[in-house]
């Protein structure tokens, strides 16, 4: 046992401290198998002093330190960078602390799952409003903020979960114990408001993406559940993302307050329904894309008042409603009713073996939407010669379009796209050709978005270096981001790696 | 490095898991779903990611790619799991069956724990000593069962019962744990049977399913009971087999003819199958008529429910006895909890056994049931060991009882 071992497991006791080789691996990926770090240690710490003394330690002993939430980043964003370091899985900190009924506010540990968050809320008749990331059953409310996750549910309504950020407890690289918004105020009784007491330094956690601070206690608003809701689905004609680029503009500029609004795109309406993942469009003839919105309201007379504005601007655009029930091809309800939120991006995994999503989630001005799905496809048409090679081993081609694509908070969507892949082992062999065309296509298709001028939020490993690499970053914004780093965590404690600060040089 | 045979066959379950997690911490209150692994929440806070599925499939990735090796170590972790199923369940389900997910199409993570199992066992990292012993008792000529008892010792149950037939259509397999720690409740089925006039056929050589040995991944002797019971129950006559044992009845029904790649040649039924039939022709002749009725919650065993899709039935029996209500615990059917006795768990490690069978207790307490019943000999062990060993507090508000016993009490 090393010394390094020693002195952690002084401060979190044997119980929560691991080194074994199958603990190591059971930690060394995230949603994504492409992307692999292998930590030297696991820690579970119990709070955020526990936290600062490994973080003390780790500066001492110059190792790397990774958080962990709910391990759900899609690009590598809570596993080591290299085989190395501390990974220090934040899931045993899941407590609500407080509830404040008076002022809805609600104080929790950082690694508690949406799902977990939310049954809690639901027997006060509140909830989060922004449900969290699609994979919130499990997502942590941490990982949510660093992440500005959106995409699982009520994010056309309340946005990007930051949005709903009153105080962050965070530990520094350093071991220092921060409070920001009305906590930054010692005498403040309780966590009330964000913004104040100086600039909003909150906001410098809020999508860091682990590379600022450990967030610990996370303050969040809750909303009361409006009683009223409906949730209806529309086939949309032909040209669906031009169809649903100009639907979503429309409600956004009619004001309608709508929780959620998602295009499916016609590839995901084409290949689920053709792979048996949707008997409830098995009765559509043509497969083309679909819509759907879900909206809330306090009365019945708000709720049709509502219901007959959207219909009205969904109709104009020559789409077919689908009926009531979810059998009758209603998604919507199945979104809203049954929490199908946090599954609906799970039709992107597993649809073969081995098979699995190397794609970036970005948000983008609603209006460019269509252009962007269209340039994918051609992408994958110029390309198709390195999706061959891929083709020639698994005799399936890869698959590239985009997952569903939800209205956020303003004029925004979320766009994931990129392409589906197999992975380097396939029917007991090994492929380094399949490992190799991946990262070079999945870079490649990153470049073009990029160039839109696309903001990327979830970045992990593989997003924050590529774009340093392809020089996506203006050289003010990186040096002052740099540099904040450079004041916060002088030997690159946490999350080394990530946006390739100090890339070369000796830390 | 293992040739790991067994785990190369389930490469495609094991690299469709993307590790999205939910089969360790999915909450989604709109379809009853509280949480997924019990082996995990009994650990609580010590519950690394290598005490459920999505941590032990990144270990298995990295075992296939050759990153790392099989070994002792690695046993120790494999055989804390139940097998009950439920992250399959979770993997698999979006509750609604107009909506699928893909990985339904390739993930069965008992499978996969018991190609891995299979696969220490080649390699002689496993059975693990505890284990071992059962295999070797279940293997010894003299005994054919796993609790080292004499063989004939489990047919000890039968003394004083008149009625019993040595040939027949209808034939009972009584497996190992009734006959030789629960006797009482194999008696009280009898007498329900014989109540409702059934003739019942009983084998004296009947050896032991081969369920533990198949859930340890030790399978080796496993093709010459699984013959014996055929033959021996074939040349009794029989047209219909049942048993008790939720764990006999899988493993009869599933994996016999899995194993031997050929359906069996009589009709396999669970008590629970047999039951309803009688009840629903009314030949159970109830005595009892009390006035107020005990509110009864049932317990899914996994071996009944997640893996034989045998939910229901259990349930209609029960609404069918005199002065029972019915009522759920919050986690039932695919949802519910296990026991935590199932995949060796229970003779391995016993105290972890213990702990995820205490909240199932809990569980039922919460349900406001006076009556917790099921129709598994491991369910009901376990459950009771849990409720023995927690204290009278507990005891004065629920009772423990095999659904067999509790139909036997109206009688």
């Amino acid at each position: 046992m090393t010394e390094l071992y020693k002195k952690l497991e002084k401060i979190v006791s044997k119980t929560y401290i691991s080194n074994d080789i199958y603990v190591r691996h059971a930690y060394s990926r995230n949603v994504d198998i492409v992307l692999q770090g292998v930590p030297d240690i696991v820690i579970r710490p119990k709070d955020a002093k526990e936290i600062s003394e490994i973080l003390k330690v780790a500066n001492e002993e110059n190792i790397p330190v990774i958080p962990r939430g709910g391990g759900d980043c899609e690009f590598g964003g809570s596993k080591p960078i290299n085989d190395e370091g501390i990974v220090l899985d934040l899931k045993r900190m899941d407590n609500i602390l407080n509830l404040d009924q008076e002022n809805l506010i609600v104080t929790l540990e950082s690694g508690i799952s949406w799902g977990k968050l939310n049954e809690y809320l639901c027997h006060y008749g509140l909830y989060t409003g922004c449900m969290g990331p699609g994979s919130g059953m499990t997502a942590s409310i941490g990982g949510g903020i660093s992440h500005q996750s959106v995409g699982g549910g009520g994010c056309a309504k309340y946005g990007s979960c930051t949005n709903q950020l009153v105080s962050l407890e965070v530990v520094l690289p350093t071991g220092d114990i921060i409070e920001t918004g009305s906590q930054a105020n010692k005498f403040s009784k309780f966590p009330f408001n964000r913004f104040g007491n100086g600039p909003d330094l909150a906001g410098l956690f809020c999508g860091d993406n682990g590379i600022f601070g450990v967030k610990t206690k996370i303050s969040l608003k809750v909303f009361p559940k409006p009683e009223y809701a409906d949730y209806k689905t529309f086939l949309l004609p032909r040209k669906s993302a031009e169809s649903a680029a100009q639907i979503m503009m429309e409600i956004r500029r009619k004001g309608i307050d709508v929780y959620d609004t998602m295009f499916i795109t016609d590839v995901v309406v084409e290949l689920g329904s053709k792979q048996g993942f949707f008997p409830l469009w098995e009765h559509i003839k043509k497969k083309k894309g679909m819509l759907f919105y879900i909206i809330e309201a306090n009365s019945e007379a708000e709720l049709r008042e509502n219901v007959k504005a959207l219909d009205d601007i969904i109709l104009s655009k020559k789409s077919e409603y689908l009926g009531p029930e979810i059998s009758d091809g209603n998604i919507a309800k199945w979104h809203y009713t049954e929490q199908g939120h946090w599954q609906f991006y799970h039709n992107l995994w597993g649809m073969f073996p081995s098979m699995q999503p190397l794609s970036a989630e970005c948000f983008c001005p609603i209006h460019m939407f269509p252009q962007v799905v269209r340039d994918v496809d051609q992408w994958d048409i110029e390309h198709n010669e390195e999706m061959q090679k891929i083709f020639n081993i698994t005799k399936i081609r890869p698959i590239s379009g985009s997952g569903p694509i939800p209205l956020v908070d303003g004029n925004n969507v979320e766009v994931t796209a990129g392409f589906l892949s197999f992975w380097k082992y396939y029917e007991g062999e090994l492929y380094e050709i399949i490992q190799e065309t991946n990262l070079k296509l999945w870079k490649s298709l990153i470049k073009l978005l990029v160039k839109y001028g696309l903001q990327y939020y979830m970045m992990g490993e593989f997003m924050s270096r590529l774009m340093v690499e392809i020089g996506a970053y203006s050289e003010e914004y990186y040096n002052f981001m740099k540099s904040i780093k450079k004041i916060l965590d002088p030997k690159m404690i946490l999350s080394r790696g990530k946006y390739n600060f100090w890339e070369g040089e000796k830390i | 490095m293992s040739e790991l045979k067994h785990l190369k066959e389930h490469w495609k379950d094991i690299f469709s898991c993307m590790g999205c997690g939910d089969c360790g911490y999915a909450i989604r209150p709109a379809v009853e779903r509280y949480l997924v692994c019990p082996v995990k929440e009994a650990k609580g806070e010590e519950g690394f990611e290598i005490t459920f599925s999505r941590g032990r499939m990144n270990v298995l990735k990295s075992i296939l790619v050759g990153q790392i090796p099989l070994s002792k170590e690695l046993a120790e972790w494999a055989y804390e799991c139940s097998e009950c199923g439920s992250c399959t369940e979770v993997c698999h389900m979006t509750h609604n069956e107009n909506i699928a997910l893909p990985t339904c199409n390739w993930i069965d993570h008992v499978q996969v724990w018991e190609a891995l199992r299979k696969d220490l066992v080649d390699a002689g990292f496993a059975p693990l000593e505890r284990h071992s012993n059962l295999i070797d008792y279940m293997n010894q000529d003299d005994m054919k069962n796993p609790y080292g008892e004499e063989k004939t010792k489990k047919f000890d149950w039968t003394k004083g019962i008149s009625g019993l037939k040595e040939k027949g259509e209808f034939v009972f397999f009584g497996g190992c744990t009734m006959p030789l720690r629960q006797s009482e409740t194999l008696k009280n089925m009898v007498k329900i049977l014989q109540s409702a006039g059934k003739e019942i056929a009983i084998s004296k050589d009947e050896w032991c399913c081969g369920s533990i040995a198949l859930r340890i991944g030790d399978n080796q002797s496993l093709l010459k009971s699984i013959r014996h019971n055929i033959e021996e129950f074939k040349s009794m006559g029989a047209k219909v087999v049942f048993t008790a044992c939720a764990g006999c009845y899988r493993t009869w029904k599933k994996d016999y003819p899995e194993l031997l790649g050929e359906e069996l040649p009589f009709e396999i039924k669970h008590i629970t199958e047999v039951l309803i039939e009688l009840l629903n022709n009314k030949q159970i002749p109830f005595q009892t008529q009390e006035e107020i009725s005990k509110k009864v919650t049932y317990h899914d065993p996994c071996h009944l429910g997640r893996h034989m899709d045998l939910f229901e039935i259990p349930r209609e029996v029960i609404l069918k006895i005199p002065d029972i209500e019915l009522v759920e615990m919050r986690r039932n059917r695919k949802n519910a909890w296990c026991c935590g006795a199932g995949g060796g768990v229970k003779s391995q490690y016993p105290e972890l056994a213990l702990e995820i069978a205490k909240e199932r207790v809990n569980e039922a307490i919460e349900s406001g049931a006076e009556i917790l019943t099921t129709s598994c000999p491991f369910c009901i062990g376990n459950l009771k060991d849990a409720y023995d060993d927690m204290g009278p507090e507990i005891q004065g508000k629920i009772q423990v009882i095999d659904l067999l016993d509790l139909i036997a009490s109206k009688l």
